[in-house]
């Protein structure tokens, strides 16, 4: 099985070539036609008459059919290869849009905006939204795919390469469709495993001043930490936020110094995000700040 | 304006500019009748329940009839240029909204309107625009009408068959959106 | 409001003004002027966006105005600018081409003009009004629904576009019966000229296209003032209901503008090549057959909604197909250009330029019917780029060869030839510098409509080049704009029929009197005028 980035690589090749060559030629007779025929270049002689010439018009009417054809033919294979060319999926993980921000469900286990896959494994991709249409786009990936409400449809992923490839929200979504980042991490069958069983582990109850900030404001109303008595849904699962690379679907860098100016003032950082800005005093912030992050 | 000039003969759409503008507006027309009943074929499954359970299809039928008899009766008031006829028509597309609007009104007092669920929307769009459709030709009518009675002789032939075209078209969208929505519940 | 004195040869006595006026050629230039309007405005809003995307992370404006900014470019460009700007030249040009002393229904005439002006008024009110619509042009569902579009931007957006397409639909009612009926004797419908063909097939184009528009903004707004629940997943409804209603308008929208300009390069290419246009069964025909094609292809803006593989092929399939009709013409226009004697005046400059870029446009166009190719690249900055190649370098230039070519009939002077050039070559370079680099943004990653891009993405180069080309495109309009001031007070006289042309506008004054002609003319070719200059080598179709 060829990863569809690569299909699609193949059939964009081989269209480009053809459509360069169309290009030129058609340029190119445009290009002949000013130059050979200005009258400037003409000082005596009446411009020809002819205005029609039936075969040539079948001519060209037929041979853009004919390159059509075989585009077309090109076009049904390689859809079928990105469909997933009758391999059935290894593993499914479903993936919600929300304003602006995505997660990731690994059977129930959630994480948001960074999409870890295994490498050489077929994966479908169940993609929904809650709100409005979003499109999950990663191009080094290949094909995108819309997340419609009230509708799950099925993207194709399959990657040779270990690494991490960026992506992000394709239709536009609302005020922070720019900033509503992906992340994928393709990595090794067993690095994988280590990190899913370790994203379906919950937080043990720290009991430090960050958690207790945490816990008393309204980070709870939005926001899940497995572990703790925080169980909101409508914003990122943050149980394992401090392994993340990003904050905010790719707004800023994770670590502590930026993970403090976010949770200052998100609003700063993505204008119109759904976040508030909560008050709160310098100390609560270090300590949250350091809290989140320490949640690895 | 040179229309064909008519001798007491009716012009044909394919000379006269009006009648042939009315055609065109009314295909025009026609499409957009065709997205909003295609809208409601849709969601035809979703509403069919409450469509089933609450619309009176015997007291439609009736009002129903009252329209596409008005249709013969302007056919008739075309053929003959008569006031009378015309006046019939009148009443009959009258007795056709009054039927629509009780029928508003019924389903409205049981909770159902065009934001309750996916049928009153779909339900109300299609007959409201009908409807409206219905009250514009009442208007033409009655333009008509006013006109042939102050002098019947300034009246141009084309001015009645471009209205007639007009309400046969509203009758026409009618028995459309009728099968749609009410044979459709007994299917 | 003050007479009208240029544009229609009209006794001062008998001058009436621009408000009351029902003179299709008086309506063709409020148009004309309409569109000129919105067109810079769409322009200067198109400079905003441009300048926030120079550089990355920039927040030269904040994302809530930017989102106000491309929705409101789009609706301005497509519906307020390039089709006001078609249907007065439509409205100017189609009597005076088939011989008809105005078009058959001169108050409706105004009443469209007036309508799609308002309508205009109503979306630009917005702003005013708490904001203007931020949902982009096409508006998808369920964002453009009250609960992710609570202000009234919206609201303004389905008002303005239904009142504009009750005008425009109006119009094409007008222009229609105008072509069927009212051509001037021996102007059989296989003599009109290109120009009157392209309008008569747009004219049906909008009238199967924009209904379905309406019906689309019909539901939108039950659903937002009503409570209705058409495109509301929560309610049962479908949020890709609304997509099929808008492109099946959406997709014809773009033949709506670019057949008429189709049809006025068809104009000038003939004229200044000195030759009939090659293939002119074939040129009418295959807009027929686009037109036809036009209406199945909409979904291949859909390919990415998981329709299914089933409809994603079919729609591939009918995509295709409309590049052959495509094709056809531009074969067509070159050989027309083939053995002639090209004199390569400012309008021929832009009918060539229409070519050139049009082919671009068409073959990136191709490239989006076929289906792994769009998943990849659909609503990126490819995007942006084919769809302006299309309606830039294709359509504005159509309408550029345009007004150069007609604007001494319009106005009984030349517009300035040496600086058509500058605005040639201006226009030419900014509009690639622009454009060009749009395709390679979107193929390495950049979705359209963002206000911004992370710096780690790299995409800053291309994108301040384009900035910088459309800088200079800001210059190219502003020597047009010179250019029309200064031609207007002091261009040379044209006369009646400064190009040597073939068809029956050049064979009145310039400007033309009320009537357009002394009398009725009668025909006997497709190019009446060359026959009366030439009666030794008169055409014999």
């Amino acid at each position: 099985m060829r990863p569809p980035a690569e299909a699609i690589g193949t059939l964009s090749l081989i269209v480009g070539v053809i459509a360069l060559l169309i290009f030129i030629g058609v340029e190119g007779a445009l290009v002949y036609a000013v130059w050979r025929y200005r009258a400037s270049r003409h000082v005596a002689g009446e411009a020809a008459t002819f205005e029609q010439n039936r075969r040539l018009e079948i001519a060209w009417t037929a041979a853009p059919a004919l390159i059509l054809a075989v585009v077309f033919v090109l076009t049904l294979g390689a859809m079928a290869e990105i469909n997933g060319a009758g391999v059935a999926p290894a593993m499914r993980i479903t993936a919600t849009g929300h304003q602006w921000w995505w997660e990731f469900s690994y059977s129930g286990v959630k994480t948001a905006n960074e999409l870890h896959i295994p490498i050489d494994t077929p994966v479908e991709l169940e993609v929904t939204s809650v709100d409005v249409i979003h499109s999950f786009w990663v191009p080094e990936l290949g094909p995108k795919m819309d997340l419609l409400p009230g509708k799950t449809n099925r993207l194709r992923l399959f990657v040779h390469r270990a690494g991490s490839y960026d992506g992000q929200c394709a239709e536009f979504c609302g005020v922070e469709h720019a900033w509503m980042r992906i992340r994928v991490v393709a990595e090794t069958q067993t690095e994988f495993d280590h990190w899913l069983s370790g994203q379906g582990l919950p937080t043990p109850a720290q009991g430090n001043a960050g958690e207790r900030v945490f816990l008393s404001n309204i980070c709870v109303s939005c926001h899940t930490i497995r572990g703790t008595a925080a169980v909101g849904t409508a914003g990122p699962d943050l149980t394992h936020v401090g392994a993340r690379a990003m904050i905010g679907a790719g707004a800023l860098a994770n670590d502590t110094a930026r993970m403090r100016a976010w949770l200052a003032d998100p609003q700063r950082y993505k204008p119109g995000s759904l976040m508030p800005r909560v008050p709160l005093s310098d100390a609560d912030l270090d300590a949250l700040a350091a809290y989140l992050v320490s949640l690895k | 304006m040179s229309d064909v000039l008519s001798l007491g003969r009716s012009p044909k759409i394919v000379q006269d500019r009006i009648l042939l503008g009315v055609a065109i507006f009314i295909a025009s027309e026609s499409v957009f009748f065709l997205a909003i009943v295609l809208a409601y074929v849709a969601y035809r499954d979703a509403g069919l329940a409450t469509a089933r359970a609450n619309l009176d299809f015997a007291r439609t039928a009736v009002f129903s009839v009252a329209l596409f008899a008005s249709s013969a009766t302007m056919a008739f008031a075309t053929g003959t240029r008569s006031g009378r006829w015309l006046a019939a028509t009148i009443a009959l597309g009258a007795i056709f909204l009054i039927g629509q609007g009780s029928e508003y009104a019924r389903l409205l007092s049981e909770g159902i309107g065009p934001g309750s669920a996916l049928f009153g929307t779909t339900f109300f769009t299609l007959t409201g625009l009908h409807g409206l459709h219905v009250l514009a030709g009442l208007v033409a009518l009655a333009a008509l009408f006013s006109a042939n009675r102050r002098r019947a002789a300034a009246v141009r032939p084309v001015a009645w068959e471009a209205v007639a075209l007009y309400w046969h078209f509203v009758d026409a969208v009618w028995v459309v959106v009728f099968t749609v929505v009410y044979i459709g519940t007994l299917l | 409001m003050t007479a009208v004195p240029l544009w229609v040869r009209r006794p001062a006595g008998e001058r009436v003004g621009w408000l009351r006026t029902v003179d299709h050629k008086a309506i063709g230039v409020l148009y004309i002027g309409m569109g000129v309007a919105f067109f810079a405005i769409g322009g200067l809003e198109a400079l905003l966006l441009r300048a926030q995307l120079a550089t990355p992370e920039a927040s030269l404006v904040d994302p809530e105005v930017f989102n106000q900014a491309f929705t409101v470019h789009g609706v301005t460009m497509i519906l307020l600018a390039v089709v006001p700007l078609l249907v007065g030249f439509a409205n100017y040009l189609v009597p005076l081409m088939i011989g008809a002393p105005d078009v058959a229904f001169p108050r409706l005439n105004a009443l469209s003009f007036w309508l799609s002006l308002v309508g205009g008024i109503v979306l630009y009110f917005s702003f005013l009004a708490g904001g203007a619509p931020n949902t982009g042009w096409f508006s998808y569902a369920p964002l453009s629904e009250r609960a992710f579009a609570p202000g009234t931007g919206v609201d303004y957006y389905i008002l303005g576009l239904a009142v504009n397409g009750a005008g425009t639909i109006i119009g094409a009612i007008n222009l229609a019966v105008t072509i069927l009926l009212m051509r001037c004797p021996g102007m059989a419908i296989s003599r009109v000229p290109l120009f009157v063909w392209m309008t008569l097939v747009t004219s049906v184009l909008i009238l199967g296209a924009y209904p379905a528009l309406t019906a689309a903004l019909v539901m939108l707004f039950v659903d937002r003032q009503l409570g209705g629940h058409f495109f509301d997943p929560a309610g049962g409804g479908q949020a890709i209901l609304w997509q099929h209603l808008f492109w099946f308008f959406g997709h014809p929208e773009v033949y709506i503008m670019v057949l008429p300009a189709m049809g006025m390069i068809s104009e000038v290419i003939p004229v200044f090549s000195r030759k009939p246009i090659f293939g002119y069964a074939f040129v009418a025909g295959s807009s027929v057959a686009i037109a036809f094609l036009s209406f199945g292809v909409w979904a291949h803006h859909m390919f990415a909604v998981g329709l299914g593989e089933t409809e994603n092929a079919i729609f591939s399939a009918t995509s295709m197909l409309i590049a052959i009709p495509t094709g056809v013409k531009i074969f067509n226009w070159i050989a027309t250009m083939i053995g002639g004697r090209l004199r390569m005046t400012t309008a021929m400059l832009f009918a060539v330029g229409f070519i050139a870029m049009f082919v671009i446009g068409g073959l990136s166009g191709v490239s989006l019917a076929v289906v792994p190719i769009d998943l990849a690249v659909t609503d990126s900055y490819y995007v942006v780029a084919h769809l302006h190649y299309v309606l830039f370098g294709g359509t504005m230039f159509g309408i550029f060869a345009g007004a150069y070519y007609w604007f001494p009939k319009m106005t009984g002077r030349l517009l300035s030839e040496t600086l058509g050039r500058w605005h040639f070559w201006a226009t030419f370079a900014g509009f690639n510098l622009t454009f060009l680099p749009q395709h390679w943004l979107g193929a390495v990653g950049m979705p359209r409509r963002v206000f911004t891009y992370a710096a780690s993405t790299g995409w800053g180069p291309l994108n301040l080049i384009s900035t910088i080309g459309a800088a200079i495109l800001l210059v190219a309009m502003f020597i047009f704009f010179v250019n029309l001031v200064r031609s207007l007070r002091s261009g040379a006289i044209a006369g009646d029929d400064p190009w040597d042309a073939f068809t029956l506008e050049w064979s009145t004054t310039s400007p033309p009197p009320p009537e357009n002609f002394a009398s009725i003319p009668a025909v006997k070719s497709r190019r009446p005028l060359w026959d009366r200059k030439h009666p030794e080598a008169r055409d014999t179709g």
